[in-house]
C-alpha cells in the first residue's frame, strides 16, 4: 500500500479512540431550535417566515437572490417564535429564525427518485434547493463549487478527517458507504470528472476497506491512502498529496483541474437528489477528555449545544473549554446556548488539564514554524510584524496566504498565538487596501 | 445544565500544543554543555568551578535586576540567562579574574540581551558580545583589576603547564600536541576548548533533540577546513583547537541570532568559517570565532531576506492533463 502525503505539516496525537468505534445515533429533538440565516460563505439569507408561522421540517425559511449563498430550511416541525439576532459560534450575533419545536412531529415522507435519471442541471438544482454547503467546516455553498469555469479531470472526496478527535466522517464512511459513493457519482457527473479519488488517512483502515469493497468494478474510482499528518484535509495539501499539483496562492482547486468535496457533503448531495431532502440535519462528533459519553450523533441544524452536551451525559469532571469544530481550527465557546450549524463537525469538551497555556514569549527564531508551515510561509515574521503593527511587512512574509491551520502555534516553543496575529493582520491589510481604492 | 457553573476558557485556535518549550530547549543546551564543563573542571579544578559559579550567579542576578528595573516579569525559569552565563565562563581561560568574568556576564545578559528587549529581540549572541567586550573595554578592566586585585581568592596555582593555545603554538612553530590528544582532551586556551570530543558529544545531543540542525556547524567546520588548507596550514588543528567546535555547535547555532532557512544557515555557517580562518591567520590566534560569529549575526536579517523561499504553489507544479485548468469550450 503506497501512502501519499504533502510536504511539511505536523504529526499530531490522534485522540480518535474516544469515539471512533461509536455508531451514529440520532438524538431527541430539543424544545427550541435557533437557525442562523447566515451560516455559509457568501450572501446572508433573508427570512421568508415571520413569528407565529407554522413551519414543517424541510420548509424553506431563508433565501437570497445572490449566486454565492445557501438557502436555509426549518429543521423541525414547529412554530416560529422570533426572527432576531442570536449569538453565533464565532462570537458575533447573527439574524436567526427561532422555532419552538412541536411535541408531535409529522412523518416527513421524502419522495424517492431514481438519481440515475437526473441530468446535470437537475442535480445542481437539487443541491442548490437543499441549501448544501461544504460540511467540513468551511461552509462554502456546494452548487457554486460545482460550477467550475474550467475542465475538471479529477474529483477528490476529502475523506481525511485530519483534525484530531473528530470521527464523524470516519463513521459515515463505514456506515453510509453506499450513499457516499452514490453522492460522489452524482458530483462526478456534474463536473464531468473522469476520475473520482477518495483520499483517506491510514488511521481509518475500516473505512478504506469499506470503500475499496464497494468501488470494485466502478471505472475511474480509486481510494488513495494518505499519511496521518495535519493538515492533510486542507484542500491544497490534499490535491498536492493525491494529484501532485499545487494550487497557486489566490487560486482555487479548479484552476488545476480539480474539485474537492468532503464526505458529509457527498452524502448530503445524495440525500438531496434521491429524496429531495434539504440539509436539515448532520452527523457530528461529541468528544473530548471531559465528555462523559463521547459519541457520534445525528442532530438537527439549530440544536443548541447545551441540549447535545446534556444528551451525551454532560461533563466528566471540571470543564475547561468547549470547542465547536476540531481542536486545531475550532472555536472556543463561553456560552452553551449556541446552535450547531451546517458546518459544525464536532463539539469538544476539554478538561482544565487540556486547556493550553495562554501566556506567550517573544519569538526566539527557532524556525520550527517555518519548518512545518504547509504553505511554506514565515509564521515567525508574520507573527512578530503583526504583533508590532507592521502589517505591510506581515503581508510581505505571507499573511494573506495563510489559511490558519494552526501548525505554527502547535509547534511554537514560545507559545505565540500566531493564528490570532494573522487574523488581525488580514483585517488590517484588507482595511488598508479598501481605504486605498 | 443551566445551573452548572462553568468557567470556560476563551482563546484563539489551535487548542492543542506540542510539549516543546523554550525552557526545555535551554535545559537541553545546559545538558549538552555538561561534558566539556566536566572536562574543564577535571583540568582546572577549583579555578574552573569558581569561574563558572561566578558567571552563572552574575547572569541570574543581572537578569533579575534588569527585568525588575524595566518592570517585566521574571524570566529566570526559561533558563536562557544560565545558558549565557555558562557560555561566557566557557569562553574564558582558567586564570581569568572573577571580576572580569562577572562584568562580561553582566554585559552579556544585561546589555546584549535585556536592553535589546529580552530573549528574542537581541541581534548579537549575548555570550560572545559579553566575551569580546573584555577587549573593547580594556581600560576599564585594567582599572577594575587595580581595585579588585586584593579580592582574588587563593585557589592555588593552575597545575597545568601548558597555557599557550595550540593555535599560538602553531604560529610559533613550537611543539604541538598530537591530534589524538587535541581530540580527546587538551588543556589549552579557554574552559570550553578543552575537549573536542566533549563538544561533539554535546553537539550530537542537540542535533538528536532537533534543537539545532546540521547546516550551520557543518558548513562552518567544512569552511574552516578548506580555507585552512588554502592557507597551507594543517586543517585538523584549525578545526579541533580554539573556539571552532564550541562556536559551531553552541554559539553560531543560537536560535535568535542565526538565519531561519537551511540555505541561509549554510551561507551563515560557511561565512563564519571563512572569516574565522582569515582572522586567525591575519590577526592572531585569539577571538577569531567570537568576532566572525558576531559579524555574521549582523547579516542575519539580510540572509533571511536573500534566501526567502517561494510560497506553496508559487512555483508551478504538476499541471497535468491538457484539459486540466483550461476554460471549458462552449461545446461541452
Amino acid at each position: 500500500m503506497t501512502v501519499k502525503t504533502f510536504s511539511r505539516g505536523v504529526f499530531l496525537p490522534h485522540y480518535k479512540e474516544f469515539s471512533e468505534n461509536k455508531s451514529i445515533t440520532a438524538i431527541p429533538l430539543p424544545k427550541e431550535v435557533v437557525i442562523p440565516l447566515h451560516q455559509h460563505t457568501g450572501a446572508p439569507c433573508r427570512a421568508v417566515v415571520k413569528p407565529g408561522d407554522e413551519v414543517k421540517a424541510g420548509q424553506r425559511i431563508g433565501e437570497s437572490d445572490a449566486f454565492v449563498t445557501a438557502f436555509i430550511h426549518a429543521s423541525v416541525d414547529g412554530k416560529v417564535k422570533a426572527v432576531e439576532p442570536r449569538p453565533y459560534f464565532t462570537g458575533t450575533n447573527v439574524e436567526s429564525v427561532v422555532i419552538e419545536v412541536d411535541a408531535k412531529q409529522g412523518e416527513t415522507a421524502w419522495q424517492e427518485r431514481d438519481v440515475s435519471k437526473l441530468n446535470i442541471d437537475q442535480i445542481k438544482d437539487a443541491i442548490k434547493n437543499a441549501g448544501i454547503v461544504g460540511m467540513g467546516g468551511a461552509a462554502f455553498p456546494t452548487h457554486v463549487k460545482l460550477s467550475p469555469p474550467t475542465a475538471i479531470d479529477a474529483f477528490i472526496v476529502n475523506a481525511c478527517e485530519c483534525e484530531p478527535f473528530l470521527t464523524c466522517d470516519h463513521r459515515m464512511m463505514v456506515e453510509m458507504t453506499d450513499a457516499l459513493i452514490a453522492g460522489a457519482r452524482l458530483i462526478q457527473k456534474v463536473v464531468s470528472a473522469p476520475r473520482v479519488i477518495f483520499g483517506v488517512e491510514t488511521n481509518k483502515p475500516d473505512a478504506i476497506q469499506a470503500l475499496n469493497a464497494k468501488i470494485a468494478g466502478e471505472t475511474g474510482f480509486q481510494v488513495v491512502p494518505l499519511d496521518v499528518k495535519y493538515p492533510q484535509g486542507s484542500e491544497k495539501q490534499l490535491i498536492k498529496a493525491v494529484c501532485d499539483r499545487e494550487v497557486p496562492p489566490g487560486k482555487l482547486p479548479f484552476d488545476v483541474g480539480v474539485v474537492v468535496q468532503n464526505v458529509a457533503t457527498c452524502i448530503a448531495v445524495y440525500d438531496a437528489c434521491r429524496y429531495d431532502k434539504p440539509l436539515i440535519e448532520r452527523v457530528l462528533t461529541v468528544t473530548g477528555d471531559a465528555a462523559a459519553r463521547p459519541q457520534n450523533i445525528l442532530a438537527r441544524i439549530g440544536t443548541p449545544i447545551s441540549h447535545i452536551i446534556e444528551h451525551c451525559g454532560g461533563f466528566k469532571g471540571e470543564a475547561g473549554k468547549v470547542i465547536m469544530g476540531g481542536p486545531m481550527t475550532g472555536w472556543a465557546q463561553t456560552r452553551l446556548d449556541i446552535p450547531i450549524v451546517k458546518g459544525t463537525s464536532g463539539i469538544l469538551l476539554f478538561s482544565q488539564a487540556m486547556v493550553a497555556e495562554t501566556q506567550h514569549m517573544a519569538c526566539v527564531r527557532c524556525g520550527k514554524c517555518v519548518d512545518h508551515c504547509p504553505m511554506f510561509l514565515y509564521p515567525n515574521y508574520i507573527g512578530t510584524y503583526a504583533e508590532t503593527g507592521r502589517f505591510d511587512l506581515a503581508a510581505e512574509w505571507g499573511a494573506m496566504v495563510c489559511f490558519e491551520c494552526g501548525v505554527c502555534v502547535y509547534v511554537c516553543p514560545s507559545n505565540r498565538p500566531i493564528v490570532q496575529f494573522v487574523r488581525e493582520a488580514k483585517r488590517q491589510i484588507a482595511a488598508a487596501r479598501a481605504a486605498k481604492n | 445544565m443551566a445551573d452548572q457553573k462553568l468557567s470556560l476558557t476563551l482563546s484563539s485556535s489551535p487548542h492543542l500544543r506540542s510539549s516543546d518549550t523554550v525552557a526545555n530547549a535551554m535545559q537541553d543546551v545546559l545538558l549538552a554543555l555538561c561534558p566539556v564543563t566536566i572536562v574543564s573542571i577535571i583540568f582546572f579544578k577549583l579555578h574552573a568551578v569558581f569561574l563558572i559559579l561566578v558567571c552563572l550567579a552574575a547572569a541570574a542576578l543581572t537578569e533579575l535586576i534588569f527585568r525588575k528595573a524595566m518592570n517585566k516579569p521574571s524570566s529566570l525559569h526559561d533558563g536562557s540567562a544560565l545558558v549565557t552565563g555558562l557560555l561566557v565562563a566557557l569562553c574564558f581561560g582558567p586564570a581569568t579574574a572573577w571580576w572580569t568574568a562577572a562584568l562580561c556576564t553582566f554585559i552579556a545578559v544585561g546589555v546584549a540581551k535585556e536592553l535589546m528587549g529580552g530573549l528574542g529581540w537581541n541581534r548579537f549572541n549575548p555570550a560572545l558580545f559579553g566575551r569580546v567586550s573584555v577587549i573593547m573595554l580594556i581600560p576599564i578592566f585594567t582599572y577594575l583589576s587595580s581595585i579588585f586585585v586584593r579580592l582574588r581568592p587563593a585557589l592555588g596555582a593552575i597545575d597545568m603547564v601548558t597555557q599557550a593555545t595550540p593555535l599560538a603554538l602553531l604560529k610559533q612553530g613550537a611543539g604541538l600536541p598530537s591530534l589524538a590528544n587535541l581530540f580527546v582532551a587538551f588543556p589549552g586556551g579557554a574552559l570550553g576548548e578543552t575537549s573536542a570530543l566533549a563538544l561533539i558529544l554535546g553537539g550530537a545531543y542537540l542535533l538528536y533533540k532537533q534543537h539545532i540542525t546540521w547546516e550551520i556547524p557543518g558548513a562552518m567546520i567544512i569552511a574552516v577546513f578548506v580555507v585552512a588548507l588554502l592557507f597551507g596550514q594543517n586543517p585538523l588543528y584549525h578545526v579541533l583547537s580554539g573556539g571552532v567546535l564550541i562556536g559551531a555547535f553552541f554559539m553560531a547555532t543560537d536560535w535568535v541570532t542565526s538565519p531561519i532557512t537551511p540555505q541561509g544557515k549554510l551561507i551563515f555557517g560557511a561565512a563564519i568559517g571563512v572569516l574565522l580562518v582569515i582572522f586567525r591567520v591575519g590577526l592572531g590566534p585569539t577571538e577569531g570565532t567570537a568576532f566572525s560569529i558576531l559579524i555574521m549575526n549582523a547579516f542575519v536579517p539580510y540572509i533571511d531576506r536573500m534566501t526567502k523561499r517561494p510560497k506553496f504553489g508559487e512555483v508551478a507544479v504538476g499541471q497535468s492533463a491538457v484539459t486540466a485548468g483550461q476554460p471549458v469550450s462552449k461545446t461541452s
